[in-house]
């Protein structure tokens, strides 16, 4: 060997060589398998936001697939959490200029990501001790809102993004209500690091079947919740799951902070609001015309 | 070991002649937390069959070449890159699973055994001896990922591969499931039930007092 092993060029030419090496190999495999990634993560989601909405995976399937039916079914919206309003372009100008470029908001506006800017972005806001009963510290300004419309292009039920702190981890999940946004459609979560059996069971199609028809306000307030002890009939509450109090309690948080004032409570009094004018000028019309 | 080992008794002897998580007690860290299933057990052992196979190769392909100053941290790297591929080839085919052992498959470059069998025999050794030795303890690692997995699941959920066995009360049915198989400590108790097994089974590998 021209070069002793252990001397110190060498020790020096291993570790360059080796490094530059194995950057290129991971770096290689990461770029190219990375549409693939996205694609599966993006897949995911759908999936659990039909699923939410009371597609089988049996219906799924005959009806073409995954993409077909959401791309056929559902509108996406962007909305400004705060205000309640449709705030797509808003989105987009400040999502271009975090990232520096244009960006194709359908793919790659990630609201997590987006809830951990820096304010100054414009894409997120701190939260305060007293409003953050899910522990998520940071909210994003701009959430996605899932609309399943029928043929005749009426909204059959809305599908929103929760997520919220359990025991361990953090819970992200969909959250589908019908119109009236009174009654649950359905709740899943698609990511989730509970303790598998405990806490993990929020997972459970038996348990997740529990919330369908439960009831969110009561009198403006979220009341809807998971109780220990639930009695049977209790419009308001979902049984508890046993073994899991932290991540049970979670989940009732999750759903008092997205059903909130911090949440999409503004969007849904924007959405009654429209409702019922639209309602006010059908009536008028139909006055008019006798 | 001499070179003169065949490239079955490389394979074959870690599965129960010297098991590395039975006799030499490496990498239970991991098979504590992806065995409550059986579907999670088997994607982790494919991984780290994958990882210790390959890892040991390209090590013992250039352990001339490796300065003895900075051999581990050269092995670690080597090790760390075949974990990335393997977790970046997981999510872009088996998204499902990848998502349920979400860190542990990061953590194979901490299982002791893959970086066991690279200072330990990789560094002495032919390339292919290394290989099929990185196949043998993999499959070692395995067997006891599926034992373990095998029990947790079936006591623990009642279901087999997802397949229900047992149908459950909460389902309608008779089993009430054990609470215990599915945390961490149950592995302990099954890990050490397979050593007494295999220790009756082959009395040499008991260990003097």
């Amino acid at each position: 060997m021209p070069l002793n092993k252990d001397s110190l060029p060498n020790t020096f030419l291993v570790a360059t060589v080796l490094c530059l090496f194995c950057a290129f190999v991971v770096s290689a495999a990461s770029v190219t398998l990375r549409p693939l990634q996205l694609e599966n993560a993006q897949k995911d989601r759908r999936n659990n936001i039909l699923q939410v909405s009371g597609f089988t995976p049996e219906e799924i399937e005959e009806s073409g697939g995954i993409k077909k039916v959401f791309e056929s079914r559902f509108d996406v919206e962007i909305i400004d959490l705060d205000t309640g309003q449709d705030a797509e372009a808003d989105c987009q100008a400040a999502m271009n200029k975090a990232k520096d470029k244009e960006v194709n908001l359908g793919e790659e506006y990630d609201q997590l990501w987006a809830s951990k800017l820096n304010p100054d972005k414009g894409l997120s806001e701190k939260l305060d001790k007293k409003t953050d009963v899910c522990g998520i510290k940071s909210r994003e300004k701009f959430s996605e809102v899932f609309i399943m419309k029928s043929s005749a292009g009426e909204p059959e039920l809305y599908v929103f993004p929760v997520r919220g702190n359990g025991l361990w981890s953090l819970m992200q999940g969909y959250l589908a209500v019908k119109p009236d946004f009174q009654t649950v459609v359905g709740l899943t979560f698609y990511q989730q690091a509970e303790t598998p059996g405990l806490g993990g069971e929020v997972q459970n199609p038996d348990w997740k079947a529990l919330w369908k028809d439960k009831k969110i306000y009561d009198d403006g307030e979220v009341k809807l919740a998971v109780i220990k002890g639930n009695k049977a009939g209790n419009a308001y509450g979902v049984d508890a799951l046993s073994g899991a109090t932290i991540t049970s309690n979670g989940v009732t948080n999750m759903i008092d902070f997205w059903m909130g004032d911090k949440g999409f409570g503004p969007y849904i009094n924007e959405m009654k609001k429209q409702d019922s004018s639209q309602i006010k000028t059908e009536a008028a019309g139909g006055n008019n015309v006798k | 070991m001499s070179s003169k080992t065949s490239a079955k008794d490389l394979v074959l002897d870690p599965i129960f002649n010297n098991n590395p998580i039975a006799l030499q007690i490496l990498g239970i860290c991991s098979a504590l937390a992806v065995t409550t299933k059986l579907s999670t057990s088997l994607t982790m052992s494919f991984a780290v069959i994958a990882v210790t196979a390959c890892s040991s190769a390209a090590v013992s392909l250039i352990k001339d070449r490796i300065p003895s100053s900075i051999r581990i941290i050269v092995q670690m790297t080597i090790i760390a890159s075949f974990v990335i591929l393997v977790d970046q080839v997981l999510k872009a085919y088996a998204f499902q699973l990848s998502k349920e052992l979400s860190v542990f498959v990061g953590l194979i470059i901490t299982n002791c055994i893959v970086m066991g069998r690279a200072e330990g025999f990789a560094m002495k050794n032919s390339v292919s001896d290394s290989f099929f030795d990185g196949i043998g303890n993999g499959l070692g690692y395995s067997i006891i990922l599926m034992v373990v997995g095998f029990f947790r699941e079936l006591f623990g959920s009642g279901t087999l591969f997802g397949f229900t066995v047992f149908a459950k009360q909460s389902a309608g049915g008779w089993y009430e499931p054990n609470g215990l198989m599915l945390l961490s400590p149950s592995a302990f108790f099954i890990i050490g039930i397979f050593i007494w097994v295999l220790r009756t089974w082959k009395p040499e590998q008991v260990e003097e007092a």
